[in-house]
């Protein structure tokens, strides 16, 4: 079939409109040379949310991961290239960062991804990454089923079920607390996952569990439970759920007049737990974390530094989380000798006692990674202050 | 334990009462389900929330406050989204246009402030009382003895005034006290601002107490506060009363003995058995149908 010069003309700008609908998803900032092979520098893909409900997650960890690029660029680069950071926003939609991941490993030839900071999104992200053998590095995903997709896949953060037996260590032996309350938020599913995880770790103490009760997300009657608490005869509360509900319950505890200790996961690091709490949560609620800007190692002390002169604010855990992402797989291509995902993946697996600016960091043989420390957080004076910093064992 | 349950109960349930009050008014009156009620209790938290913080008001001055504003805004809502349309077309659209007032106010207030929970400052000093065996808070008794005085207001003004024998009777018939000389329209706007100003009573309440404000916290309040007009009796005012105490202690007595889990399923599913047993209610009148 014959087109004319126009007509010809017209279909090739739809071509390339419809190429560019297909690939060019969110409008993002490292586009112009699109289709050429990366030759002179090795790309790295963000994924993560800057706008959205999630963007709280993927704000600081875009900056963290731009500062160790630009660090490693400033050090010589890796292999003699200098690595280029292409960004994306996926707005935390699942069909957002599924296109995301299909440009960056089929136009943008990445080297590698870091992200995403939520577990639900890491695995659409995951799924596509191992097929395609693209290495993909979440600075984030706390939940089940995340390394187990492939080979391809690996994660950079503190996961409940090590941190969790360490805290109920602490709780037992440190504060010698014996009976212990549980409280899931039933319509929150990173409550529901982390109350099996404590039940398991107190149970391998065999902690009397004088009482479990519930609420739900977005009530503010809580009155009835926390009667129930204070007729139970526990000596310390375990909440699973959000700073929120977190408040709420200690302002209620509050109310009824009685003094009990509520201890959570990372859920509860939200500054309006000191908000809405005020002096019913000071140095009442104790949750651990991956981060904190407390009592910092050197290298810690050093990203910190950068940081705050970088961006003229502080760093939080997935600043840090991409920073070391970006850092953990530099080093592993440097050491491999290649930028290629089927060679360098090997060397990533082997890390061992990384001295990360949000921790050691060490993968297990089956990936999954082993933080240390695990840092205990209270609110003080209306802030967070470091209760305890307890070391974690590789097993 | 089960004294202190019981007094959380009533607290709760009174501010149920205070927001079903409205529903079951408007309901008396027009035969609208005002779903927009919800918000105006919302928006009395938040009018309150802004004197105490922002014009350093103490609990009452704030109270009156937030009482006024919504009495304006109730009379507002009904003015602007229910007579345009009152008479002119069914019942219907004048209850999708309150759904519609209610997506637009939780929606106006979230764009305002934002979606986060935000709290009252400690405006009140707490004190316990141990009475018997019992422990009582100093804001579960305002709490009560607010939400008492307001009813008993409520009672008198329906009862002895010229503009509550008005209201009794536009509950009765419409046209009928229309040509009694009756000026409905304004019987209507009194009804939607003494409505209006009780949620708002309720909203102040309820901040206080549960340190508790969010834009989106009258949907779930109104829901209940409906089921429990229900209970008591749609248009009937101490059915309002009993229906929302009821409520009130139904959902605390189930998470104190039963589960939490089950804490709305409870209170809801002994809704329906009251319904199916008593279909008008705890104090409904049965109603023969008029053709």
């Amino acid at each position: 079939m014959y087109f004319q010069g126009k007509t010809r003309l017209a279909i090739v700008l739809c071509l390339m409109m419809m190429f560019s609908l297909i690939a060019g998803c969110g409008g993002g900032t490292n586009e112009t040379n699109g289709d050429k092979a990366a030759g002179d520098t090795i790309r790295l893909g963000f994924l993560g949310a800057t706008t959205g409900s999630v963007a709280n997650y993927g704000i600081p960890g875009e900056k963290g991961m731009k500062l160790a690029i630009q660090e490693i660029n400033a050090e010589g680069g890796v292999l003699g290239k200098q690595l280029e950071g292409i960004y994306e926003d996926n707005k935390g939609e699942n069909s957002e960062i599924a296109n995301i991941t299909t440009k960056y490993i089929t136009r943008d030839k990445v080297a590698g991804m870091i992200g995403d900071p939520c577990t639900g999104l890491t695995k659409v992200a995951a799924d596509i990454a191992q097929k395609n053998k693209m290495v993909i590095f979440s600075a984030g995903a706390t939940g089940e089923g995340v390394v187990e997709i492939g080979d391809y896949v690996f994660r950079n953060t503190l996961l409940d079920k090590f941190a969790v037996p360490v805290v109920v260590d602490w709780m037992l032996d440190d504060q010698g607390w014996k009976n212990v309350a549980i409280i899931t938020s039933l319509n929150n599913g990173y409550s529901t996952a982390l109350t099996p995880v404590f039940k398991q770790a107190l149970e391998a103490r065999q902690v009397n569990i004088v009482l479990e009760d519930s609420v739900n997300d977005g009530e503010t009657d809580f009155t009835a439970q926390v009667t129930k608490l204070k007729n139970s005869g526990a000596d310390v509360l375990v909440f699973t759920g959000y700073y929120t509900e977190a408040a709420l319950i200690m302002n209620e505890v509050q109310k009824q007049n009685f003094d009990i200790k509520l201890i959570g996961g990372d859920g509860l690091y939200g500054q309006d737990l000191a908000k809405l709490g005020l002096s019913a949560v000071e140095e009442k609620v104790i949750f651990y974390c991956g981060f904190s800007t407390d009592q910092p190692s050197a290298e810690t002390e050093a990203f910190l530094e950068k940081y705050r002169a970088e961006y003229n604010e502080e760093p939080d855990m997935f600043s840090a989380q991409y920073y070391d992402a970006v850092r953990i797989l530099a080093d592993a291509m440097e050491t491999s000798g290649s930028a290629d995902p089927t060679v360098y993946k090997e060397e990533l697996a082997k890390l061992k006692d990384y001295p990360g600016v949000s921790g050691m960091t060490s993968f297990r043989e089956d990936r999954e990674p082993v933080k240390s420390p695990v840092f205990l957080l209270t609110v003080k004076d209306g802030k967070f202050a470091l209760v305890n910093k307890l070391p974690v064992e590789v097993k | 334990m089960f004294w202190e349950q019981l007094l959380n109960g009533l607290t709760l349930g009174s501010t149920y009462a205070l927001i079903a009050l409205g529903y079951t008014m408007v309901y008396g009156i027009i035969q609208l389900i005002n779903f927009a009620h919800g918000e105006i209790y919302m928006f009395g938290a938040f009018v309150g929330l802004f004197l105490v913080t922002v014009a350093g008001a103490d609990l009452f001055t704030a109270l009156i406050g937030a009482m006024i504003f919504c009495m304006i805004l109730g009379m507002l809502v009904e003015r602007i989204a229910y007579r345009p349309l009152r008479g002119k077309s069914s019942r219907l659209s004048a209850l999708i246009s309150a759904i519609g007032v209610s997506i637009f106010l939780s929606t106006l207030m979230a764009l305002i402030r934002g979606t986060n929970t935000t709290r009252y400052p400690n405006i009140l000093e707490i004190n316990t009382y141990h009475i018997g065996g019992l422990e009582i808070s100093s804001l579960q008794i305002i709490i009560l003895v607010v939400s008492a005085l307001l009813m008993i207001g409520l009672q008198l003004l329906i009862q002895k005034t010229k503009i509550g024998k008005a209201m009794r009777a536009c509950s009765q018939d419409l046209d009928a006290s229309s040509l009694m000389g009756i000026n409905v329209n304004r019987v209507i706007s009194a009804t939607f601002a003494i409505g209006s100003s009780l949620a708002a009573a309720g909203g102040v309440l309820v901040g206080i107490y549960y340190n508790a404000v969010w834009p989106y916290m009258g949907m779930m309040a109104g829901l209940k506060a409906f089921a429990a007009a229900v209970l008591g009796g749609i248009g009937s005012i101490p059915g309002a009363m009993i229906g929302g105490l009821t409520l009130g202690v139904m959902e605390i007595m189930g998470v104190a003995y039963l589960s939490s889990s089950y804490k709305d399923a409870i209170a809801f599913a002994i809704l329906i058995i009251v319904l199916i047993i008593r279909p008008q209610g705890i104090l409904g009148k049965k109603i023969t149908k008029k053709v």
